[in-house]
């Protein structure tokens, strides 16, 4: 029965340390007896990317592996027992486009290096809890390890057999892959006893499909091996299928067991040498096998999504002896392909979804410029947002017959319209109004910054005495010197059309007074309250006081406006006061400072990740690569 | 016992917890110029694109001269005049509309519609008979929603302009234009071998369909998600800019 490499005589003699593979024969030279075949590492078909060598890789080799994943500042914060490293290093190709893929990029970018050694104590393995019930085939009490709703950590994958979760009459290699029923068995517990092992991870949803594959190196007369995946709970003394949260493929009749101890009838029995793949379809919640890299069909339906799946192996005869392929070989069966159609499945349905209800009233195409438009602007490519408004203006005036065109309308950042509007009532004198603006949109700047709380409410009385002081001279203002408030200020980032907006008033007429002309003397009086108010509420700031004392003098004049202290009544200084609020306010809004097309991205990156725990169709999208890559949706 | 992994036991996040989520998602600065980028392209906007990659230095990534030739024929579609985009076209691209039979139709019916408007004007069907007889009757009998599509543009001529059902209606507006540009300039994306679909609008969708799911879930911390605003205002909302 063996085939006379000195490999499996090593396995059959009942030893539980089998030999390592020599590096470079293939997978498939070790199951059909074949010369090794050269490995094609660029291609899509191959199983990895990067040969992984069945233990986990420690830190050291995570950062020297791959510099596009891992910073130094990352590998340096953690040992080899923290949760990152169970991660895998490299994925199996048909994983690479998968919701998996993007999550274990994310973890890897250096933005997360703040974020993940405060999570780490919390992490208990499933391994751990496995091992306290070691050797046993009983029912394991295994503590499902969930992750914690903050933990956006993703799951590692199953690697190898769980030397910790297995039924007694089994025994599993050195390396994880192999697992054997001893010819000699050194106790039989039970001739009805079956013999089963799971995976030392279960199967993370994210990946959409999940895929392995098992080489039956050697079978019994009977060759009842089963092939399936179960829940952390079921007892190992069974063969995967015949007890509840439990479906395998059985060799021996080649039947299907769905959760029960009968069968249906499925495929082929299995031959020495056969390679059986076990395929789980988040998406459709059915499950596959394949033999020989043939698919089978449908096995199992309905899958519940709310278990916890590991990979599991069974088998109940001595001599009885498989190998599995987690990913780490080529897999004889082309899941690439398979993954391919899947996501062309899950695609269409995005592809086919609405977007009016996004943010109404823009239908998809003003949404779309609206986002890249608000976009431009807020990152400060000021030539691009031009061009582009020109573009689309454009665009709109050839629909419109006879020229008679209508501005394109979008909609814009509403921190961008907040801050120009505050920074446009300061402009015009406005106080009040910036003051109601602030307090509405960013209550928290002006308590938070007293120094420009201060100058604002300064710049306010200084209103108030111009306002006292025009309405008693019965003088126009100079626009010229309004006009070059302006343009100082008018190359910001904020808005261009605005801009315009604000010149062609401010030319046409006098700063709004607030309120209907009234006697100077109650005006003064009114002024005066103010003035006091402001020194009762900043009297205890010492550093304050020469400024203010510099402001209240201009109470000493009869005119102020041509003063010593004019210099101080000048709209020249509302320009920095705008200034020092605008960036106070971009200050506190920190981070979440983001053009809206930003906030676009990390939504659905974050709603994403959410919905393709689940494994529905959201598990078939990696953001990240689908932006650097060509193919995304297919075309209508 | 088992967990489930869709609604862990405890606390709901709350919003807060869910802007956190989103605050801590970086999107590179790269991956969004990529986009943007991406769009100006597809969308065939010349100027923007040309001055967005010296802004955003992605000088190596476009193709000017695709991107101004759709533009070209695209605005000569929304000016209307479907003659000059049609040579446009076979100059660029000679064996397009022999290609795209289907394309090639609905120009020719927008040609046919804009006669058809003039007429309406100047009080001459002439034109647009001759101009049906001529290029479009012979196609007709190619595919069967031709013939449909060319009945259904004749009946314009029967009808005053004030009294056109809306169906016939849409063929007189404007978005009809926009629709046989937009087609044309997907088609031409194709047969260059680039993809045809901006990846803003396939993001965009992506972004309405994860929401609309969420909210159609069984999971109840799914459904907790709450709605999350782009932080998109219309600029006349609630502080109109002043006044001239």
């Amino acid at each position: 029965m063996a085939s006379g490499s000195s490999y499996h005589t090593v396995a059959a003699s009942g030893t539980s340390t089998v030999v390592p593979r020599p590096q470079g024969s293939s997978w498939a030279s070790i199951v059909s007896g074949q010369p090794s075949r050269p490995r094609i590492p660029s291609s899509t078909s191959t199983g990895l990317r990067t040969q992984r060598n069945g233990s986990y890789a420690n830190l050291s080799e995570i950062g020297s592996q791959s510099g596009r994943y891992y910073n130094t500042a990352l590998s340096n914060a953690f040992n080899t027992q923290s949760k990152l490293s169970r991660l895998p290093v490299s994925l199996p190709s048909y994983l690479e486009d998968s919701l998996y893929a993007e999550k274990l990029d994310a973890v890897r970018d250096s933005s997360w290096g703040s974020s993940i050694p405060s999570r780490t104590p919390s992490y208990t393995s499933v391994g751990l809890h496995a091992a306290q019930s070691r050797g046993t085939g009983l029912k394991l009490d295994v503590k499902d390890t969930v992750p914690s709703p903050d933990d956006d950590l993703p799951t590692p994958l199953p690697t190898k057999w769980n030397e910790n979760d297995r039924s007694g009459g089994i025994e599993v290699s050195q390396d994880g892959l192999d697992v054997q029923f001893p010819a000699t068995g050194p106790s039989k517990v039970n001739e009805y006893d079956s013999a089963s092992v799971r995976a030392d991870y279960f199967i993370p949803r994210s990946c959409g499909v999940y895929y392995y594959e098992v080489a039956i190196m050697n079978k019994s007369r009977e060759g009842l091996i089963s092939i399936g995946f179960c829940g952390a709970d079921v007892q190992l003394n069974r063969l995967p299928g015949w007890e509840p949260n439990s479906w395998g493929y059985h060799g021996d009749d080649g039947k299907s067991f769905c959760c029960s101890g009968m069968g249906k009838a499925y495929g082929p029995q299995f031959n020495s040498k056969d390679v059986i793949g076990c395929g789980i379809n988040f998406r459709t919640h059915t499950a596959f096998f394949t033999r020989n890299g043939q698919m089978l069909g449908t096995a199992f339906r309905d899958i519940p999504n709310d278990k916890k799946l590991f990979p599991a192996v069974g088998m109940k005869k001595p001599g009885e002896h498989i190998r599995v392929n987690f990913g780490q070989e080529e897999f004889s069966f082309d899941i690439d392909g398979y993954m391919k159609a899947e996501r062309k499945s899950a695609l269409q349905e995005i592809s086919d979804s609405q977007v009016e209800s996004l943010c109404p009233p823009l239908d998809e195409a003003a949404l779309i410029q609206s986002l890249i438009s608000s976009y431009l602007q807020h990152d400060g490519f000021v030539e691009t947002a031009k061009a582009f408004a020109q573009d689309l203006q454009a665009e709109q005036n050839a629909l419109s017959d006879n020229g008679k065109s209508k501005p394109v309308e979008l909609m814009e950042d509403e921190n961008a319209i907040h801050r120009q509007n505050i920074r446009t009532a300061i402009l015009d004198g406005d106080i009040d109004k910036a003051l109601e603006l602030t307090h509405k949109y960013y209550p928290d700047v002006l308590t938070k910054n007293e120094q420009i709380n201060f100058r604002i409410r300064c710049r306010k009385f200084i209103e108030m005495m111009r306002q006292s002081a025009e309405a008693s001279n019965g003088r126009k203002k100079d626009p010229v010197s309004k006009r070059r408030a302006f343009d100082a200020y008018e190359d910001e980032d904020v808005d261009m059309d605005g801009g315009d907006n604000r010149s062609d008033m401010d030319l046409d007429e006098p700063t709004p007074v607030t309120g209907p002309a009234v006697p100077d003397l109650d005006m003064l009086g009114r002024v005066l309250d103010y003035g006091r108010q402001l020194q009762e509420d900043f009297k205890d700031k010492p550093d304050l006081q020469e400024e203010m004392e510099q402001v209240f003098s201009l109470f000493a004049y009869s005119d102020p406006m041509t003063s010593p202290m004019a210099h101080l009544l000048s709209e020249d200084g509302r320009g920095p006061v705008a200034e020092a609020l605008n960036s106070a306010i971009l200050v506190s809004l920190g981070k979440s400072s983001k053009a809206p097309l930003e906030r676009l991205v990390q939504q659905t990156t974050v709603l994403l990740r959410e919905l393709g725990e689940e494994g529905g169709p959201a598990s078939f999208v990696n953001l990240h690569h689908w932006i650097h890559n060509l193919e995304f949706l297919p075309s209508s | 016992m088992s967990a489930t992994v869709s609604t862990p036991t405890g606390i709901m996040p709350s919003s807060r917890d869910w802007e956190k989520k989103v605050d801590d998602v970086r999107p590179s600065k790269s991956d969004m110029n990529t986009i943007v980028m991406n769009y100006l392209i597809i969308g065939g906007y010349p100027s923007a694109a040309m001055k967005f990659a010296q802004e955003a230095g992605l000088q190596s990534q476009i193709d000017l001269t695709s991107i101004e030739k759709r533009n070209q024929i695209c605005t000569s579609i929304h000016h209307g005049d479907i003659k000059t985009a049609i040579e446009c076209i076979n100059d660029f691209e000679p064996e397009l509309l022999e290609m795209h039979p289907r394309l090639h139709f609905a120009l020719l019916r927008l040609q046919l519609i804009e006669l058809i408007r003039r007429s309406m004007a100047d009080n001459d069907i002439e034109p647009a008979l001759t101009f049906a007889q001529d290029y479009l009757a012979p196609r007709a009998p190619q595919y069967p929603e031709f013939l449909k599509d060319l009945e259904h543009t004749m009946a314009l001529l029967c009808f005053p302009p004030d009294q056109l059902s809306p169906p016939l209606a849409k063929l007189l507006d404007p978005d009809m234009r926009k629709q046989v540009a937009t087609m044309v300039n997907q088609t031409i994306l194709e047969s260059q071998e680039v993809f045809s679909e901006a990846k803003i609008k396939s993001l965009v969708k992506l972004r309405a369909w994860v929401e609309a799911k969420a909210a159609q879930s069984e999971s109840d911390r799914l459904r907790s998600i709450p709605h999350m605003d782009l932080g998109l205002v219309s600029p006349k909302g609630e502080f109109p800019e002043p006044n001239k």
